[in-house]
This record gives C-alpha cells, sequence and structure tokens, in this order.
C-alpha cells in the first residue's frame, strides 16, 4: 500500500496533468477560433479584392484582350503600313503637303469596321493618287460611333474612346498618328467590346516604328489634345455628321460631304467617286 | 574559468527554428520581388528585366499595364509589397506580443495573398495572355508561404514555455 507521501505526490501528479490537459484544451480551443477568423478574414479580402479588380477602376477601360498580330503577320502589315505612309509628311493628325489645295476631313472611331474597310481597301489609292503627290491633305478628326454602342454606359464608352483616341493623337505629337491609326485598324477587334485596353494601346505603340515610348506616354495627358479631341466630336455632333467614315472635302470651289454606300447601308465612296469630289472642289 | 555548458535542443525546437529560417527567406524572397515591381511601376516600364515576349512586347509590361495590374487605382505590386511587410509584423507579433495570434495573422496574410495572387494567374493566363515572371515569382512565394505558415499555426507551441516566433 502506498505510502502517505506516496499518495500526496500522485496527487499533485494528478492534478499538475489535469491542469496541462485543461490548458492544452483552452489552447486548442482558441487556435480554432483563431483558425476560423483567420479564414473567414481571408475570404472575404480575397473575394472584396476580385469584385474591386474585375469590375472597379473606376471609368478605366476594361474587357477582352484582343491579341495583337507578332512574327511575320505583324512584319507583313508593317510592312504595308510603311510603304504607304513612306515619305509624306505628318504634323499631328494631318497626313500630307500643309500647302495641299485640297483637305479631306476623315471623321472617324478606331472602332469602327467600316473605317477600317475604308481605310485598308480605299484610302491606300487615295493616298498614292493625290496625297503623295502634294494635291490633297487628309486631316482625321474623331467621332465616336462604334465605340459609342449600346453594349455599355455613356462613361464607359466616352472614358475607352478617349483613351484609344488619344493615343493614336499622341503618337501624331512626334509625326506618327497615321502608322498608329493604320496599325490600329489593320488589327482592329470586335466593336464594343472594350478591347483597346492599355496592354493593347501600349502594345500598338510599341510597334510603331521609331516612336519614343515614353514621350507617347506623356504626351496622351496633354490638355491640347484632349481639347482638339472636344472639338473634333463637338463639331461632328453640331454638323449632325450621321456615322463613320464622313469624309468632307475642302478646296477653293467650297466644300462637300462625300457619301457612297456600303452593303446597301451607310458606307463610303470608292476611289473614283473621291477622286470626282477632289475635282469638284479644286 | 569553467566552460558554460548548452542546454539540450529538443528536436521539436529545432525542426521549428529551421521552419522560421525557411518563412523568412521566402519572405525576405517575396519582398523583394514586390518591391522591384512597385518600382518599376512608378518608374516606369524601362526599368522591367523580363525574358518573356508578347506582341511584339515585354510579356511583364503587357500584365502590368492591364487592367488587372491595380484595385481602384493601387497598383497591386504596391499591394503585394505592403502584405509582406504585413508578414513581418505578424512574425513579430508572435515573437513578442502573442504567439498564437501572430502566426494566425502569418497564415491569414499568406493565405489572402495566396488566394489572390491564383485569381491574378488565371487572369494572365485567361484574358490577358501573357505571364509576367516575376508575378509569378511571388505567386510561388505566396504559395510556399501558405503552406509554411499554416504549418506553423497548426504546429503551434508544443514544449511548455517555448516562445517560437
Amino acid at each position: 500500500m502506498a505510502s502517505r507521501k506516496e499518495q500526496k505526490e500522485q496527487a499533485r501528479a494528478a492534478r499538475i496533468a489535469q491542469e496541462q490537459a485543461a490548458a492544452s484544451s483552452a489552447q486548442r480551443t482558441r487556435r480554432l477560433q483563431i483558425l476560423g477568423g483567420v479564414i473567414a478574414i481571408a475570404v472575404i479580402v480575397i473575394v472584396v479584392a476580385i469584385v474591386l479588380s474585375s469590375s472597379g477602376n473606376g471609368n478605366r477601360p476594361k474587357g477582352t484582350t484582343t491579341t495583337l498580330a507578332k512574327g511575320s503577320t505583324l512584319h507583313q502589315i508593317l510592312g504595308a503600313v510603311n510603304t504607304e505612309l513612306a515619305g509624306i509628311p505628318q504634323s499631328g493628325t494631318t497626313l500630307g503637303n500643309p500647302k495641299a489645295p485640297v483637305t479631306m476631313q476623315y471623321y472617324g472611331d478606331l472602332e469602327c469596321p467600316i473605317c477600317q474597310a475604308f481605310t485598308l481597301d480605299v484610302f491606300p489609292t487615295f493616298v498614292q493618287q493625290e496625297v503623295k503627290t502634294g494635291h490633297v491633305k487628309v486631316v482625321y478628326r474623331s467621332m465616336c460611333t462604334a465605340t459609342c454602342g449600346p453594349e455599355h454606359s455613356n462613361a464607359v464608352n466616352q472614358a475607352q474612346f478617349n483613351s484609344q483616341q488619344l493615343a493614336a493623337y499622341s503618337a501624331g505629337q512626334q509625326g506618327k498618328f497615321w502608322q498608329y491609326a493604320e496599325l490600329f485598324y489593320h488589327q482592329q477587334g470586335k466593336e464594343g467590346t472594350l478591347y483597346p485596353n492599355q496592354a493593347y494601346l501600349t502594345g500598338l505603340a510599341k510597334q510603331v516604328p521609331g516612336l519614343n515610348l515614353a514621350k507617347w506616354r506623356a504626351d496622351r495627358t496633354l490638355p491640347a489634345l484632349k481639347k482638339q479631341l472636344a472639338t473634333d466630336n463637338s463639331f461632328a455632333l453640331k454638323a449632325a455628321l450621321t456615322g463613320t467614315p464622313t469624309l468632307i472635302m475642302s478646296g477653293k470651289k467650297g466644300t462637300e460631304i462625300v457619301n457612297g454606300t456600303y452593303l446597301n447601308t451607310y458606307a463610303f465612296p470608292g476611289p473614283s467617286q473621291l477622286a470626282k469630289a477632289v475635282t469638284q472642289v479644286s | 574559468m569553467a566552460p558554460t555548458e548548452r542546454p539540450p535542443v529538443a528536436r521539436g525546437d529545432v525542426a521549428r527554428d529551421r521552419l522560421m529560417v525557411a518563412i523568412l527567406v521566402v519572405t525576405t524572397l517575396g519582398f523583394l520581388d514586390a518591391a522591384y515591381l512597385t518600382y518599376v511601376h512608378y518608374a516606369g516600364f524601362g526599368a522591367l528585366a523580363c525574358f518573356g515576349a508578347h506582341s511584339g512586347h515585354s510579356s511583364c509590361e503587357t500584365v502590368q499595364s492591364s487592367q488587372w495590374a491595380e484595385i481602384v487605382g493601387i497598383p497591386v505590386a504596391l499591394l503585394g509589397l505592403l502584405g509582406y511587410i504585413g508578414l513581418f509584423v505578424s512574425y513579430w507579433v508572435a515573437a513578442r506580443l502573442d504567439g498564437e495570434l501572430g502566426r494566425g495573422m502569418s497564415f491569414c496574410i499568406a493565405l489572402i495573398g495566396f488566394g489572390f495572387s491564383l485569381y491574378l494567374t488565371y487572369r494572365e493566363l485567361f484574358s490577358i495572355h501573357a505571364i509576367c515572371e516575376w508575378c509569378v515569382g511571388s505567386a510561388v512565394c505566396l504559395t510556399i508561404l501558405t503552406v509554411l505558415t499554416g504549418a506553423r499555426f497548426l504546429r503551434g507551441e508544443t514544449t511548455a514555455g517555448a516562445a517560437p516566433v
């Protein structure tokens, strides 16, 4: 039989063990509570961050990414653009001899597919025949049509339009507006999908041979360019222009809007109609 | 003078020390990665060393200039940097103030970083179609940290009086 001293020690050991078990249990409970809190906080923060990331950023354009051309495809596009524009003076959005007797104002929207068709199918011939010869200069102006579709709110559309058009105007500060605009039209995506995001616009700028990227970035916020964009748009509204491309030919004999048909809807004129208009206003 | 005798070190303590060293190393790597991306964001992309190419330009730049590179105007790189600083603070809390709470904080921050970097990697692959090595580097660090800080939190303090950082 255990002595009194042994019994005391056994009781003490049992008490210590009990206390340790209680402490351990309390620690486990606290750890589980913290774990629950950790998981709850993490889930909430991640969900909020994802929601903000995918829907926030103010009016900054968002949307799908259109992959820009690369490799031999890009090489071909650059070849076509360079051949078309080689040797023609540029200043801002103006292409051609500043003293040319005839001016063609080209109201366009970089997302507009009809502008794309005109720019790729008809414009190169016109440039070779009328602009390169110094007879006509072309001034690009902006009018929101395809970009201002029903898919998004006015604020989102306008932010997208300003962002993409100013990207091209900014290249114009280095005498490369037309290279930028033509590269845009060559690689145009589906209208209304907000594809011309920052990566797309920067990617295009990188494709423009000799463009100083840092200057291009800085110039995108120039107040003068924003003012030019606002002036273009307000003129288009005031003149009640109905779509893009709208081509306005001006010379010493007057001014006229050159109409055309395309797939039986609003469109653009062919080379012969353009040549006729040039003759009429010259 | 008699040589001082080192107290015997328990195997659990050694394992905990090694775990903490690994955590500190990975956190430091992630911190440097996020600091670099934050610097690049504010200094301009000329400083961005990236091996990937995307449409004729750096794939890192594609990712960094995408809409997902910012949350309500705050660069994600800066948020990552703040996260790593938060991790260092949590290690300090665990060592000096409250071990259990500090380890919980570490696990929480790492878990948030892991979850969000998982989302960003998804965006890189399926929305931006470009991969930024620096972002992937940070995502890997956060994945490792989630495992290590999780193990550290669940393991807790097993020795009475021991106070692992």
